[in-house]
């Protein structure tokens, strides 16, 4: 049993260590931080949401079912006069997101005993899951009007009356804002389709940004391990051809990576608004008319922004990369930069960037692979101000980072930087970035 | 005549720890020329600032008269630098790794086929130059790469450990390589801790510890001047004064 002892104490020796650790407290930071995040965002939504009443008819009926819905947990301003397009682009430009419409005549078709529709204007601006799972739901205000009309027919009492008049006196015609275009569509289908468009855009673009990091890190790790880039150095190549050229590679990859992204997305959302498959064509020419899919101009600022995230990404890589002295120190090498690939793609999923607070914002939009993690949802929202101006931080954060690789390439760092993780006879052991003279240590308590 | 090398006070420091204390010799064209010392004395470092892939604290070293420091590039063109076991890239064949080499030498496609003929004739590895390098053994690997040190015919092959690990008749092979290429005129400045290698192919040898040389003469100067029988005991006596 002793010797089991030995035996289990040293497998955890080895497995304890900051290479497995690190991982497990900075998800646990992680985690921690979107709970926060995502519990002030569901607080939000929690709130009495605001709704417009565009009352035409400026009934007493119209009036009490304004102040049923103000019971029902709504905040309602209600406009008595003017054209509903233009109140619900005014609507829309003051953040709101619920516009209803009662028509002229709609207390006498109610006392007539007559089915009655109102126009409900969805206005979508936040296509983050968490932003799409709180676009506005009709369904409470429908029910609590229903449920007062139908008060009043039995009240009255009506033998002749229609039972299903009694129960759905109020139906409703639905629209669905974006920007300044409305199309008439359930508000819930639009939300399906565009989520799965948004949910499966940062899955695949995290797994293409990871696996082209890794893949340039394990290049220069590898030249290092097997010493071919000793030997490469010592060529008559100059140095920044030889970086250059890696980096070129890399591009050239990372662009066929980013090509295929694109064409596996143009694929997959023709099929989900290609009218063959679940999505009524109603729908799909709702979601045309909405600029709720990507058109060449989408798909070219998509693909600059992917192409150009892949590209910051590999020249992080790249500096990483030099730190790590084999292939087995490769994961650990380039952990930070998937760090800060999760965080932007887990923020961006759950949270609205146009309500966060201006500090997360920012910090957001510090972060280089938001950009492509956002363009989708900028791009679908109209908002390609902000995509573009994506694109230019990315790629100037691009050329500074190459700048830098190429710097450390053409000096003798790239040989002499390196990751210490080995324990230490002291006991301190931990993580050590280490070149001439400059060492970083975390100590391990 | 000019001097293939001239290593003059030579110091280099990896933050506190100096690995060179100023190092300083020289090597005459054609000849071989020999590091020994136990591993950290700081051969490899030396080896790695003559091959200009890091740089020296302070002190200067010249290859035929250019300095490693302000002419990099031009000293590359007529070097060679082979690493302690150095590998390959295993998934290109023996041919195609001296292709990519050679074109990186070459000033044209006629230079680069001699290139690659001349590697070819030294390694002599016939039809398994056509596999892939992956699939050689370590002597074989160690061969292809020692032909690609030469292949150019360069005025200085800086070679580090050449047959570390490699079983007896492959290191004689590939010692017998190494003379007949520096008969050519080739200068050898090569390092290696197996000090009886060392004695047979070297025409001089420095003897450095702890980043300093502390004799130079040749292998049987110096057995005479410290009265032993042969280099690994010369080299004790040395570092124990």
């Amino acid at each position: 049993m002793r010797r089991f002892f030995v035996v289990l104490k040293k497998e955890l020796k080895e497995m304890l260590t900051w290479q497995t650790l690190a991982p497990i407290l900075v998800i646990m930071v992680i985690y921690s931080f979107l709970g926060r995040v995502i519990n002030q965002e569901q607080k939000k939504q929690s709130a009495p949401q605001p709704m417009t009443i565009v009352d035409f008819d400026r009934s007493q009926t119209s009036q009490m079912l304004a102040g049923i819905l103000t019971k029902a947990n709504f905040k309602v301003t209600t406009i008595t006069e003017g054209i509903v397009d233009d109140i619900v682009r005014k609507v829309a430009s003051e953040k709101g997101t619920a516009v209803l419409v009662i028509p002229q005549g709609f207390e006498a078709g109610i006392q007539a005993q007559h089915p009655q529709k109102v126009q409900t204007y969805t206005i979508m601006r936040n296509f983050s899951l968490l932003g799409m799972n709180g676009t506005f739901r009709f369904d409470a205000a429908l029910s609590a009007m229903n449920e007062y009309v139908g008060d009043i027919y039995i009240k009255t009492g009506a033998p002749g009356l229609d039972p299903a008049t009694v129960r759905h006196a109020i139906s409703a015609q639905s629209f669905v804002t974006v920007g300044t275009t409305s199309a008439e569509a359930n508000p819930q289908e639009i939300v399906s389709v565009v989520m799965q468009q948004t949910m499966v855009i940062p899955i695949v673009l995290m797994l293409v940004i990871i696996l082209a990091s890794q893949m340039i890190a394990a290049s220069i790790a590898g030249e290092k391990e097997n010493k071919t880039l000793e030997t490469l150095l010592s060529t008559p190549v100059a140095r920044g051809a030889l970086v250059t050229a890696k980096m070129m590679a890399s591009g050239i990859v990372a662009l066929v990576s980013a090509a295929a992204y694109m064409v596996g997305m143009k694929s997959y959302m023709g099929s989900l608004i290609g009218g063959t498959g679940g999505t009524s064509a109603a729908v799909g020419q709702a979601i045309q008319k909405l600029g709720l899919v990507l058109n060449l101009r989408g798909y070219v600022l998509l693909g600059l922004s992917v192409f150009a995230g892949i590209m910051v990404a590999l020249s992080i890589a790249v500096i990483l990369g030099a730190f790590a002295e084999d292939l087995k120190s490769v994961q650990f090498a380039i952990m930070p930069l998937i760090m800060i690939v999760l965080l932007p793609y887990l923020i961006t999923m759950f949270i609205d960037i146009n309500t966060a607070s201006p500090v997360l914002k920012w910090l957001i939009y510090a972060i280089p692979f938001s950009h492509p993690f956002l363009a989708a949802q900028f791009i679908f929202a109209h908002n390609f101000t902000m995509v573009v101006a994506g694109i230019v931080y990315q790629f100037a954060l691009f050329l500074v980072l190459a700048t830098v690789a190429a710097r450390i390439f053409s000096t003798d760092r790239i040989l002499t930087m390196k990751l210490n993780t080995a324990r230490r006879g002291s006991g301190l052991g931990g993580w050590t970035l280490q070149r001439e003279g400059i060492s970083f240590r975390l100590r391990r308590k | 005549m000019e001097q293939a090398l001239v290593v003059e006070n030579l110091k280099k420091s990896y933050g506190k720890f100096e690995a060179l204390h100023g190092v300083s010799f020289e090597v005459a064209p054609g000849e071989i020329f020999a590091l020994i010392g136990p591993n950290g004395a700081g051969k490899t470092t030396t080896l790695r600032i003559v091959a200009t892939i890091l740089q020296p604290t302070s002190g200067t070293a010249h290859v035929y008269g250019m300095d490693i420091q302000k002419d990099a590039a031009r000293i590359r063109e007529v070097i060679s630098y082979l690493p302690e076991e150095a590998g390959a890239y295993k998934n290109l064949t023996g041919l195609g790794y001296l292709s990519f080499m050679a074109e990186l030498f070459a000033s044209d496609t006629a230079v680069q086929r001699e290139y690659i003929q001349r590697a070819s004739d030294i390694t002599g590895l016939g039809e398994r130059l056509r596999d892939k390098i992956g699939t050689y053994s370590k002597g074989m690997t160690r061969k292809l790469l020692l032909s690609r040190a030469v292949m150019t015919r360069p005025k200085l092959a800086i070679i580090d450990e050449p047959t570390s690990g490699l079983d007896v008749v492959a290191a004689i092979d590939i010692r017998e390589s190494i003379r007949r290429s520096a008969v050519d005129g080739m200068a050898v400045l090569l390092s290696s801790h197996n000090m009886l290698e060392i004695e047979y192919l070297s025409d001089r040898v420095a003897i450095v510890d702890k980043g300093t040389i502390h004799d130079v003469g040749t292998p049987q100067g110096l057995k005479d001047k410290y009265g032993k029988a042969n280099l690994e005991e010369v080299f004790v006596q040395v570092v124990k004064q």
